[in-house]
């Protein structure tokens, strides 16, 4: 058995083996999927909005966040302006001298993870929500993550990320990918593996968040980073995954790549972080270290075949097209080996499970059933298209070109 | 113990790993039954082409010392052994790119190999006694090429000489030989004709061509 075919093995093996444990995941735990513990106590709330030229959006965050459903005086909104170059804080201004519970606290541009940590200072509650400046919390989201607090190990709760905007084609990937990563997210709930606390909308315990020496202004996700710190301290972190926030995707594909560079890179600056702790604590050494470095892994290993496949094929194509100027007509010997093949049967058996554990993910999300062909074209073209902000966030991890890269 | 094993929070991890392994252990079985399969289906068909081949010795040597005058039975019987070893000879390719597990295949295609250059010998035999009736192309290729591109070269090649083949019909003996997998006979056969790389098209143990020729050039080295 040559290499080629061993390497394709093993990713179908890992490919299936993380299929069916989010499978059986959501086979044993179907039934919680929606639940979120009542709430015991009303913890006091502070609601951090990090804004960097938000003014097209940051109304309608303040306004969401106004009104979430929590008892009065329990939760503050506190914007913090780094630096914004537009109107936003004229806007934060004006609704703060309306309702109380807006403060502004102004700052020159230092990057989001600065402006949380300088916030956290000032923020007064046993609770820290940070909250994008595009994105929406829906009315009954709080009530649905606090419940989780009552249990004491637990030191950060995330939300269900679901796209406002829904109009042009890679918009409407993204519900489909948004609705797939929120499912699977829930799923990793259940065995303690939540190791994504997401901008939109996520809950932390204040205390933890000092503990941990705050936000890290070097990660490019300093969502991910917290997440990691906080279980590589044998705290546990939860989704709710009845707790709705909207945020805007990107709408165009050069914006979107950004964006996803910038989640890559985080992501890989946050595994070479945190390395060393692999098979050293609970699930979070022999789960999430593992399995994040092997989603990284196998999706440059998958890549790698996949331009070695169409180099094995393509060249034969491209050779016949150079001897067609001297007289070879490679139309004419155009066949298809058809003989069954071991990989053969286990891609069909990997893409088979694929499909239909995307089809269990879209039936228990806000999309509801889709057509398999909508499953195919979502799997093997949008998803094929994430190898391109991978392999751009490789390039610059490999040169330290490591910036912010959205705005 | 086991109880205790599959109860705890492993049990999931526990459960997807025996599913994977029963899945992949079956398709392994299914695998290894296809190639079996395919290697007995070709190591048949050899045994049977094993019998004609010396059917077809025993014929020349007939024809040979006691009756000259039964060339156009001989030289039927060989163009209808070297179609069937042609055509096998193709299965054997698709079938030996196809099979991922086993290697058997590999020794099916010396066997092949070696048959193969009988049926060369048996033509030149043919040729002399006959007065060169037909022309014969023997394509030496390597059986591993060095790279991909090395590999669709080949690919190109073998289809211009099916198309040879195809044009010409019974006035054609086309032979594809690997000549690198270290078997006596062929290698005593590429220092005859003095071939030092592959592929090499030999035309009538006379003309050797390298690389890329298209089919009227070639069809011009016939008779």
């Amino acid at each position: 058995m040559g290499w080629v075919t061993t390497t394709y093995i093993v990713l179908f093996f890992f490919g299936m083996f993380f299929l069916f444990i989010f499978l059986f995941l959501h086979y044993h735990n179907r039934k919680r999927l929606f639940s979120s513990p009542p709430v015991g106590k009303y913890r006091s709330v502070s609601f951090l909005v990090p804004a960097y030229n938000e003014e097209s959006s940051i109304s309608d965050t303040i306004n969401a966040l106004l009104n979430i459903n929590y008892p009065t005086g329990k939760k503050e909104i506190i914007v913090i302006n780094d630096g914004s170059k537009d109107g936003t804080a004229e806007i934060v201004r004006a609704f703060a001298r309306k309702h109380g519970e807006v403060i502004l606290l102004d700052k020159i541009n230092s990057g989001k993870a600065r402006s949380l940590n300088e916030a956290i200072k000032i923020a007064k509650g046993e609770l820290i929500a940070v909250v994008d400046a595009d994105s929406y919390p829906a009315r009954d989201s709080l009530m649905k993550m606090v419940g989780h607090f009552e249990d004491k190990n637990v030191a950060a709760v995330t939300s269900r990320v679901l796209v406002k905007n829904k109009n042009g084609w890679l918009e409407r990937f993204q519900v489909l990918d948004y609705s797939v990563i929120a499912w699977t997210r829930k799923l990793l709930d259940f065995v303690n593996s939540v190791y994504v606390t997401n901008g939109p909308l996520s809950i932390y315990r204040r205390k933890v968040v000092l503990e941990v020496g705050g936000f890290d202004p070097h990660n490019l996700t300093e969502d991910i980073e917290i997440t990691w710190n906080i279980l590589s301290r044998g705290y546990n972190t939860r989704m709710s995954y009845s707790a709705i926030v909207y945020t805007t995707v990107p709408s165009d594909f050069s914006t979107w790549v950004k964006q996803r560079v910038r989640w890559n890179l985080g992501g890989l600056q946050t595994v070479q972080k945190y390395w060393k702790s692999m098979f050293r604590r609970g699930e979070f050494g022999y789960f999430v270290i593992p399995y994040v470095a092997a989603s990284f892994f196998f999706a440059i290993l998958g890549f790698i075949l996949v331009i070695r496949y169409f180099w094995v094929r393509g060249s034969y194509y491209l050779l016949s097209g150079y001897y067609s100027l001297f007289g070879y007509n490679p139309f004419q010997y155009l066949e298809l080996n058809l003989n069954l093949t071991l990989l053969m049967l286990f891609a069909l058996t990997f893409f088979a499970l694929a499909i239909f554990y995307y089809k269990i993910g879209f039936l228990n999300s806000e999309t509801g059933n889709k057509s398999v062909l909508k499953i195919l074209a979502y799997s093997f073209f949008y998803r094929s298209l994430y190898v391109v902000p991978l392999i751009i966030a490789i390039y610059k991890l490999a040169r330290k070109d490591i910036r912010w890269y959205t705005k | 113990m086991v109880y205790k094993i599959i109860n705890n929070k492993f049990r999931i991890f526990v459960e997807s790993l025996l599913v994977v392994l029963v899945i992949f252990m079956v398709g392994f079985s299914i695998g290894f039954y296809i190639e079996f399969s395919r290697t007995n289906k070709i190591a048949t068909n050899y045994l049977e082409h094993e019998i004609e081949a010396l059917d077809l010795k025993l014929q020349n040597y007939y024809y040979q010392t006691l009756n000259s005058a039964e060339c156009d039975a001989a030289i039927e019987q060989n163009f209808i052994f070297a179609d069937k070893i042609y055509s096998d000879g193709l299965l054997l390719e698709k079938y030996e790119e196809a099979n991922q597990i086993t290697d058997d295949l590999a020794r099916e295609k010396k066997r092949y190999v070696l048959l193969k250059t009988e049926l060369w010998l048996n033509s030149i035999v043919l040729k002399e006694k006959c007065n060169d009736p037909f022309d014969t192309i023997v394509y030496f290729y390597s059986g591993d090429p060095s790279d991909n591109l090395a590999l669709s070269k080949q690919k190109v090649i073998s289809n211009v000489l099916k198309e040879v083949k195809e044009n010409r019909g019974n006035s054609v003996v086309l032979i594809p030989i690997a000549g690198d997998l270290g078997l006596g006979a062929v290698d005593v056969q590429l220092r005859a004709h003095d071939i030092s790389d592959l592929p090499a098209i030999l035309i009538n143990e006379d003309k050797i061509l390298y690389g890329y020729h298209d089919v009227e050039e070639i069809e011009g080295y016939l008779r």
